[in-house]
């Protein structure tokens, strides 16, 4: 059937990958060179490694790294809601005129470079750079040092890099909201207001959640975003940092590796949520 | 919903039962671990050089293009540079095959030993290297290859302060020494550290007056740890090596750095209208000073161990090196190459002359040494934590 | 008031939020592109303009640059490849699994879900321990580094692909077998045209994807001859950079425009004889359920 070859691919590729993370793990290391000498055999895997680095996450010096990931994305998932559902609202069902013009503005972040986009950020964020600038003409503060190590850059740079992947989700689930139903709402009386809160918002939520989950994903394991805006400040440090670390620059790959899997059994919920419903929505649009 | 969950689970128990019955056919496909050991053969002499093109493994900006283009004129082959960030990603990537280089051009003292017991590189046959007699006479029994039979010295430096003239006072400077550091709290966000899991550590230990800094002890590694860690809230410190263009730039005020990071940031990274009088460097008196070096290696497999020699040969030429350093700012360990010459070939200003290492300071110089697998790991440890944020 | 009239309300609130948010989200860009025409060093000031960054400067411009070079070539053609080898398989998968019945169906279409809810980082790490350890018989940093791409993008394509057959249903196809066609001949000469629309959308999505990517290749890199654009930004930043990377980055954003437009094109014509407008919103569509 048609679907061998990519099964067969994602099996090779993906699955075995997977397995090879986890033999890692469980593995061993050459005393020398300090690379990992994996454990094929599941009866050989040696649990020592993982147990430790449980037992840093939960309660040594991991577990801040853990907070400050969880935290970040946290707030970066709220900006992206408090300027996405706006945005995608506002493209999807009032746009009128200008919707095509719209939308080509935002699907345009799509083809740009997320480490270029990135880049712009870093000369805008400069000591001299044009924010200050700007702060300087409305008399505010403008010699702030936004590269410096701390959190709001990093919060700021995250919102700014994933916003454009959490409007367009979005906004295709508020274009397909039946509108007759809004308008019923208005019909009976009910505010602008009322109506959203009541109708439109409810309807959105499955779509919202979806949207969220397919940004918040990938922002977990983020480790350039920081990085690249503060030049290496400990301050900033999230869970994709520590995992290249360990497997690049020490001779501890089992941790590295044990790190991924955590990280992996911990999004697994929402990994699987996703999975779920998106099944559920083929399978009915297929029916 | 529940019929595809359960054949989902279904399904991973099967797959897991064929993972398992797999391993072993995994196994026997990964590559086997060899028992790897100690080349002991160097290649013959009198061989003819190979057609390249010669491949290089180095940081990023650590020799000087020229020298590379000269080098491939004289010999007609091409030269191709692969970087890397850090002496592990190095190691770790030649030992896994990811890279295949003829030229290790910086092997740091802490990691030869391990690449000549792991068999990545090979013994020298030094009848290809004659310009080995320009090298500093320290370098002939380094303490990290008896003989010199694996290696050749490429650049030395120290362990200091770096910082700006013209924001902090040269004088308190010296008097406080590395606690200027510490005291930096006027220049928060401005300060930074290297990026390096002993270096940083090494310097908490000095600072203490212990000057055993490849010490295993726990405690003293911990204690290291907590005074590293103070300068997070202190100073926002940052963790990276680029005090070089930093510092000049003006975006750090005060960092440890090695000494040649200044001399190439006076060199080629001062703004328009700077001069390099606001630089400035500072390091513990003889005896307290670390001081390391990098080597140049011919790796194992190389593919062109003659093309390999004659390279190295080149590099210890007193003109190629003199070349290569004025673009790199690092000195070569070439005894011709001392305070006295560069500073009146210009290439080091006369207020930095502390950045030149003297006879002495080499003689007395601390090493960071490599700890064994159980010692490394406690300081990578240690410095997970520390840029975990303390 | 009136209980039944309509209130069309314009949200002029709303509008302003939308276009402030869209310079927000494109002017920096722009900042960027501007300061790749810096006549000087600097990364954060507007300086005369001039292009000396293109190819003005005889060591560090784009034009004599061997380093930047490479990088734009590598990632273009990894780009290339990715979308030749990823999109057929990924439509060949979308149609299977649309047809694919029976309780194993949900096990693959569940992995074919995973890649996309797995962290770039998870991806990174596992693709090259597996490369390091296990398929070690594939030395060359660009082809580890196209297959991981393959690999990440395959799903993307499936997704995209199935939106639009759900859409389409099933009867071209029947009605092309009751007048005789073959199965094969049914989707090669029904199916595969009515689908080309997302099949365009999904090979774009690749290229982008694969162009833009930089936890994978950064992994999978085996030294500066497979470095990528994205690569090259990075390091760049962390080292003395001058406006040089903002002026790739230009040239690469700019070829990327180029693909894109070319694309649509291409598109809006075989659309004339199509009659429907898919919109790449159609596939985000897909991604969202």
């Amino acid at each position: 059937m048609f679907a061998i070859p990519g099964v067969g691919w994602l099996i090779a590729f993906f699955v075995v990958s997977v397995y090879a993370v986890m033999a890692v793990a469980f593995g061993g290391v050459d005393p020398f060179l300090k690379t990992s000498i994996p454990a094929w055999n599941p009866l050989e895997w040696d649990f020592t490694t993982m147990g430790h680095v449980i037992h840093e996450v939960f309660n040594g010096y991991l577990r801040k790294v853990f907070v400050r990931t969880f935290a970040f994305v946290g707030l970066a998932l709220v900006g992206c809601i408090a300027i996405g559902y706006p945005v995608a609202y506002f493209a999807a069902r009032k746009a009128g005129r200008h919707k095509g013009l719209l939308l080509a503005a935002l699907v345009l972040p799509f083809w740009i470079s997320y480490l270029m986009r990135m880049l712009a950020w870093t000369n805008l964020l400069q000591p001299d750079g044009l924010v200050n600038q700007v702060l300087g003409w409305f008399s505010l503060p403008d010699n702030r040092n936004w590269l410096d190590g701390d959190w709001y850059t990093v919060v700021i740079g995250l919102t700014y890099g994933y916003v454009p992947f959490f409007i367009l989700p979005l906004y295709s689930t508020l274009e397909r909201l039946d509108g007759r139903l809004i308008e019923a709402g208005r019909d009976l009386g009910a505010s602008a207001i009322q109506t959203f809160l009541r109708v439109t918002l409810p309807l959105s939520v499955p779509g919202l959640m979806a949207a969220s989950v397919i940004t918040v994903l990938p922002m977990f394991g983020d480790y350039y975003t920081n990085s690249y805006l503060t030049s290496g400040s400990p301050r900033t440090e999230m869970v994709g940092n520590q995992i290249e670390n360990y497997l690049r620059n020490t001779g501890q790959p089992q941790t590295g590796a044990s790190l991924v899997l955590i990280l992996m059994a911990m999004l697994f919920a929402l990994m699987v949520y996703y999975m779920v419903t998106t099944i559920r929505q083929q399978r009915a649009a297929e029916r | 919903m529940s019929q595809s969950r359960r054949a989902f689970l279904a399904r991973s128990v099967q797959l897991g039962v064929l993972l398992g019955a797999g391993a072993p056919l995994l196994q026997a496909c990964g590559g086997s671990d060899d028992e790897r050991s100690q080349v002991s053969a160097t290649i013959a002499d009198g061989l003819e050089p190979e057609k390249g093109p010669l491949r290089i493994i180095n940081y990023a900006d650590y020799v000087n293009l020229e020298v590379i283009a000269d080098f491939e004129a004289k010999y007609g082959v091409k030269v191709e540079i692969s970087t890397i960030d850090t002496d592990t990603e190095a190691t770790t990537k030649l030992a896994s095959g990811a890279i295949k280089a003829d030229v290790h051009h910086s092997m740091a003292g802490t990691s030869i030993g391990n690449l000549i017991a792991g068999g990545l590189i090979q013994p020298l046959n030094k009848s290809y290297i004659p310009n080995f007699v320009n090298v500093i006479e320290t370098f002939n029994d380094p303490w990290y290859d008896a003989g010199a039979k694996f290696s050749v010295p490429y650049t030395f430096f120290g362990t200091g302060i770096g910082y700006r003239t013209d924001r902090i006072d040269p004088a308190l400077v010296d008097s406080q020494g590395w606690d200027a550091i510490w005291n930096a709290t006027d220049f928060k966000g401005q300060v930074s550290v290297l990026d390096d899991e002993r270096e940083a550590f090494t310097m908490a230990m000095l600072r203490k007056g212990i000057t055993d800094v490849n010490t295993t002890d726990q405690k003293v590694i911990d204690q290291a740890l907590a005074d590293v860690s103070e300068l997070i809230d202190l100073v926002n410190v940052k963790v990276n090596i680029e005090g070089y263009k930093d510092i000049p730039e003006g975006t750090t005020s005060i960092a440890q750095t090695w000494s040649a990071d200044l001399i190439a940031g006076a060199a080629g990274y001062l703004p328009e209208g700077v001069t390099d009088e606001v630089l400035g460097f500072w390091h513990p008196p003889a005896g307290d000073y670390v001081v390391t070096n990098d080597s140049m290696g011919v790796l194992a497999n190389a593919e062109n161990p003659v093309l390999a020699h004659l390279y190295l040969n080149f590099l210890l030429d007193n003109e190629v090196a003199e070349k290569n350093f004025s673009w790199v700012g690092y000195l070569p360990a070439i005894t011709k190459l001392d305070a006295d010459f560069v500073i009146a070939a210009g290439y080091v200003p006369e207020h930095l002359r502390s950045c030149v290492p003297t006879a002495e300071e080499i003689a007395k110089a601390i090493y960071l040494k490599p700890l064994g697998a159980e010692g490394d790991a406690k300081y990578e440890t240690a410095w997970a934590k520390f840029t975990a944020g303390g | 008031m009136n209980p039944f009239r309509r209130r069309h309300g314009k949200a002029p609130v709303l509008a302003m939020v939308t276009w402030v948010y869209v310079l927000w989200s494109l002017l920096p860009v722009l900042v960027a592109v501007r300061i790749s025409l810096n006549d000087g060093r600097s990364r954060s000031s507007f300086q005369p303009m001039s292009f000396r960054w293109y190819w003005g400067d005889p060591t560090a411009s784009l034009l004599h640059d061997e380093s930047m070079h490479i990088a734009l070539f590598n990632t273009l053609k990894l780009a290339g490849l990715c979308m030749l080898i990823a999109t057929p398989i990924g439509v060949a998968m979308a149609i299977g699994l649309q047809r694919w019945r029976g309780r194993t169906s949900n096990a693959a279409n569940g992995l074919m879900l995973v890649p996309i809810v797995t962290p770039e980082i998870v991806f990174g790490v596992a693709l090259f321990l597996v490369f390091s350890q296990l398929y070690t018989g594939l030395p060359d940093g660009l082809t580890r580094q196209l297959l991981g791409h393959v690999t990440f993008t395959i799903s993307f394509v499936v997704v995209i692909v199935r939106g639009r057959l759900a859409a389409i249903g099933t009867q071209y196809e029947e009605a092309a077998r009751d007048l005789g066609a073959s199965r094969l001949q049914a989707i090669r000469l029904v199916l595969l045209p009515l689908l080309s629309p997302a099949i365009f959308a999904s090979v774009m999505v690749v290229f982008a994807t694969s162009v833009d990517d930089f936890v994978i290749s950064s992994f999978l890199s085996t030294g500066a001859s497979t470095e990528t654009v994205p690569i090259k930004i990075y390091s760049g930043a962390r080292a003395g950079s001058t406006p040089a990377l903002n002026a790739l980055a230009t040239v690469m954003l700019l070829l990327t425009l180029a693909a894109v437009a070319i694309a649509t094109i291409i598109l809006k014509s075989i659309q004339r004889r199509g009659g429907e407008d898919p919109g790449i919103t159609g596939g985000f569509a897909g991604l969202s359920g």
